[in-house]
């Protein structure tokens, strides 16, 4: 099983811990509460290796944060070590998505870490008129309330290398994906250190001469550092 | 159904409009009768409900089946405590047990649960509300409160059942009911009057009324006594009519523009008023469909009021819950000074636009946790200690060996650099244990809370670190069960490969994450108050349970003082990225990570001359008592040979 921190950052109220909550436990309240400090949530999916077919587990790891601009202090505690960040914004609020992009950053300049997988997330697609499943008649009671249009958070997203998706956690639609997406493109990153390290493991336990020549090769290793 | 909603509706709104109050000649400025949700039935701030499109609309409606005696009904009357049936079981239990054991050991409370429970059979907390008087909307009522609890709370959460609660309640109601009588008992004898079963002054502070409160406040009586411990009179007598006048500004305020962009909290409050105890029916917009909850609108005063109060605060997420809680024990002004009260004294800079305050409890609860429960402490920070892998032998060495030789542990720049475990820790400080504790837990501690000043929250902490250990010691065992290498066992440096160092490292972050969601579930769980009162406040062999409010203090201003020396270090190095927490997550480069080591052994060598040494005059005491308890046994066994 490959263990992987995921923090989600995000003005108040666009909804991230009711994200997490769909993803965690497949539940939505439409009221709740604030959340204070930090919470710690886990969950395990499966993903396939695209050349061995073989299922691999993928622990997420979560960190939900508060969203008020005064808990930013707290921040990079959280996304410390973190392998990807959910940055979400709400589709009917304007503001919350120029939070969004002074998160996004935030962490390129603070984590400098290359593979740190960040995903771009519209939350609140059920208030927005593109929804596929709706039928006329709600359409005309509810009115569109969308104000972030598709295009400008999809060219910002793209102008910045950021993975990118609208999504609602009401409707739970394209929650999982955007997990599963991430778990796959952090195995994809990840898989050539995690065959190194398993050779390097499996020289260690033969004999230390061993150990050094296959640690050679490791200068590839994105993450090694011995130079 | 909706009939249902509206009798409910209509019930709540008049005890607004003509509480019981009013109609006692309490005065129309507020009541005195403190029961929850004093809002719903005390307090009118005409000017501003008169307007209430909810309150027009509820009393013009017809068809009503409340009668006079329902609106006399307070919210915790309609949930379980009822006054008559406590009056009348005070009575036969005075009868029965007599009156005179409520002086020095009233611990045997559990023993006389035992002894009157053929009384309290027979009256059943929970039949209060099948009683006559409450025919036509009584079964509306008894629906919630099948479900909500006294206060207005659903039962039920993610870590207790109904039925865990039901089974709770039934014996913890008994108790509310003995402790309440032991209270009249102590007001009669200090000549002070209950009226209308809502006393607002209360004996002066002795070991006596100490123990009572720790015991818990009646739940009527709490917000008045709160007030009164927190001496909150004297501070509304100083700012006569302010809260009027901030009134005023917040009616303008937020009648103009409610996404004002000069006043950014206007728009965090708004966001998080729905957000504020959602499963509460006091703050469900259900009950009231006119229009919005009345407590809802209190809710907003006070928070916009405080925010123009105080800008240095301002509107800080965790208030909305503290603000909430003081809504549902007390009307609408003195809730506000309460949060003044709570937000300066009990919580200084908590609260404030960089958080420091808070990050400064955390780091003197560190240092306790440090100094009185080594055995959690190697669990939150075991990093800097040498022998980290095996807990129990290394319980073992952490109190057996003297201080100089953990030099090594008395590194203490875990106070700038917190543990990860502070992240939850953070938030029992900031929301004062709403939400992280069960509601009735949560309200004991607050009752402590005002009668013994702020250093009570830190050994409420430490008693909740303390139960959690069992959690803790399984999550380890289980770990080193799973996993075939140790989290902790850093070899040799000179052996040590980065990749050695990352792995550590993960290892670390792991043991963080799963110790943190331990910390993060166990409180939830604690039900009932008294596992933590019965288990560890009141028992003296608690080292911590010697701290008080001077020890609190010191260690704050130690903690505070150090923070800033590390701070101005860090901007004499320079290297503020490469030291500080955010970066530490990029040291991949062996180089760095050295530079890393070295600002940080500079740093610690400037400061950890100063070591934070608590107050250690009363160990004699415990030590005394054990060689007395010696002397005793050995007296017994010379008597028993002779």
């Amino acid at each position: 099983m490959l263990q992987f921190k995921l923090v989600l950052l995000g003005d108040s109220s666009v909804g991230k811990s009711s994200i997490v909550h769909r993803f965690v436990k497949d539940s939505f309240d439409e009221l709740r509460e604030s959340t204070i400090g930090a919470a710690f949530l886990a969950q395990t999916i499966k993903i396939k290796d695209t050349e061995t077919q073989e299922d691999i587990d993928i622990k997420f790891e979560i960190w939900d944060t508060a969203g008020q601009e005064r808990y930013k202090s707290l921040a990079p505690m959280y996304y410390r070590n973190a392998n990807a960040a959910l940055v979400v914004y709400d589709l009917t609020q304007k503001n919350s998505l120029s939070k969004a992009m002074s998160w996004v950053d935030e962490l390129k300049s603070k984590v400098g870490d290359e593979d740190l997988v960040i995903y771009l997330v519209g939350n609140k697609l059920d208030l927005c008129d593109n929804v596929e499943n709706r039928g006329g008649k709600e359409q005309e009671e509810e009115e569109n309330k969308r104000v972030v249009t598709t295009q400008e958070a999809d060219s910002y997203a793209k102008d910045q290398g950021l993975l990118f998706a609208e999504i609602s956690a009401k409707t739970g639609q394209g929650v999982k994906e955007v997990f599963q997406t991430i778990g796959e493109k952090l195995y994809e990153i990840k898989k050539p250190e995690l065959l190194a390290k398993k050779n390097r493991e499996y020289g260690r336990n033969s004999s230390e001469a061993v150990d050094i020549n296959i640690q050679r090769p490791n200068t590839n290793d994105p993450t090694s550092c011995c130079s | 159904m909706s009939k249902d909603e509206t009798t409910i509706k209509k019930m709540l709104v008049d005890h607004k409009i003509d509480g019981p109050l009013a109609a006692k000649g309490f005065g129309p400025k507020y009541s005195l009768r403190s029961p929850s949700v004093p809002n719903l039935h005390a307090k009118v701030y005409t000017e501003y409900n008169m307007s209430d499109p909810t309150v027009g609309n509820a009393t013009g409606g017809q068809g009503t089946s409340i009668n006079e005696e329902d609106g006399t009904l307070s919210v915790i009357d309609m949930y379980g405590d009822d006054d008559n049936d406590i009056d009348d079981i005070v009575s036969s239990r005075a009868i029965n047990l007599g009156s005179g054991n409520d002086d020095g050991n009233d611990a045997d409370d559990l023993r006389s649960s035992t002894q009157s429970e053929n009384i309290f059979n027979t009256t059943s907390i929970n039949n209060s509300i099948d009683k006559p008087n409450g025919t036509g909307t009584g079964k509306n009522v008894q629906q919630d409160a099948q479900h909500n609890d006294r206060y207005g709370f659903k039962k039920q959460n993610n870590s207790i059942s109904e039925s865990d609660y039901d089974r709770w309640w039934l014996d913890y109601s008994k108790y509310c009911i003995r402790r309440k009588h032991k209270w009249q008992l102590l007001l009669e004898k200090s000549g002070l009057p209950i009226v209308d079963d809502s006393p607002i002054r209360f004996p002066p502070k002795s070991e006596k009324l100490k123990r009572y409160v720790r015991k818990g406040i009646p739940a009527e009586w709490r917000g008045n006594a709160w007030w009164y411990f927190a001496r909150g009179q004297e501070k509304l007598n100083k700012h006569k009519g302010l809260y009027d006048k901030l009134l005023v500004k917040v009616d303008k305020m937020t009648s103009q523009n409610k996404n004002d962009k000069t006043y950014p909290d206007l728009d965090i409050i708004e966001r998080d008023l729905n957000r504020t105890f959602p499963d509460n029916i006091h703050f469900q917009k259900e009950v009231f469909q006119n229009g919005e909850p009345p407590m809802i609108k209190s809710l907003r005063r006070v928070l916009v009021s405080f925010s123009l109060y105080n800008p240095k605060i301002g509107y800080c997420q965790s208030m909305n819950f503290i603000a909430g809680l003081l809504l549902l024990f007390l009307d609408e002004e003195r809730a506000f000074w309460m949060l003044v009260i709570i937000t300066s004294r009990y919580l200084p800079g908590v609260h404030d636009i960089n958080l420091e305050g808070v990050n400064i409890d955390q780091g003197v609860l560190m240092l306790c946790v440090k100094e009185y429960l080594p055995e959690i402490w190697t669990y939150i920070y075991p990093n800097h200690s040498d022998t980290t892998v095996d807990t129990e032998s290394n319980r073992r060495t952490m109190s057996s060996v003297p201080h100089k030789t953990q030099s090594s542990m008395m590194k203490n720049n875990f106070l700038y650099k917190l543990p990860p475990i502070t992240l939850c820790t953070a938030s029992w400080f900031m929301s004062c244990f709403i939400g992280v504790l069960p509601i009735e837990t949560t309200l004991r501690i607050w009752d402590c809370m005002f009668y013994e000043e702020s250093h009570f929250l830190f050994k409420a902490s430490l008693s909740i670190l303390k139960l959690s250990e069992h959690d803790l010691l399984k999550h380890t065992k289980k770990r080193y069960h799973s996993s075939s290498r140790l989290p902790y066992s850093i070899t040799g440096s000179n052996h040590n490969s980065s990749g050695d160092l990352l792995n550590n490292k993960m290892h670390q972050d792991e043991n963080d994450m799963e110790i943190f969601q331990v910390i993060q579930t166990f409180p939830k769980k604690l039900l009932n108050p008294n596992d933590i009162f019965d288990k560890i406040i009141f028992k003296k062999k608690f080292s911590f349970n010697r701290l008080d409010q001077e020890e609190i203090d010191r260690c704050r201003k130690y903690v505070t003082t150090q923070r800033n020396k590390y701070k101005r270090y860090v901007e004499l190095i320079g290297n503020d990225d490469k030291t500080s927490e955010e970066s530490s997550a990029t040291l991949v480069n062996k180089e760095n990570l050295d530079k890393t080591q070295d600002a940080d052994d500079i740093i610690n060598g400037a400061l950890s001359s100063e070591v934070y040494g608590f107050k250690r005059n009363l160990t004699g005491v415990h030590w005394n008592n054990s060689l007395k308890e010696k002397v005793r046994q050995m007296k017994k066994k010379i008597d028993g040979d002779e």
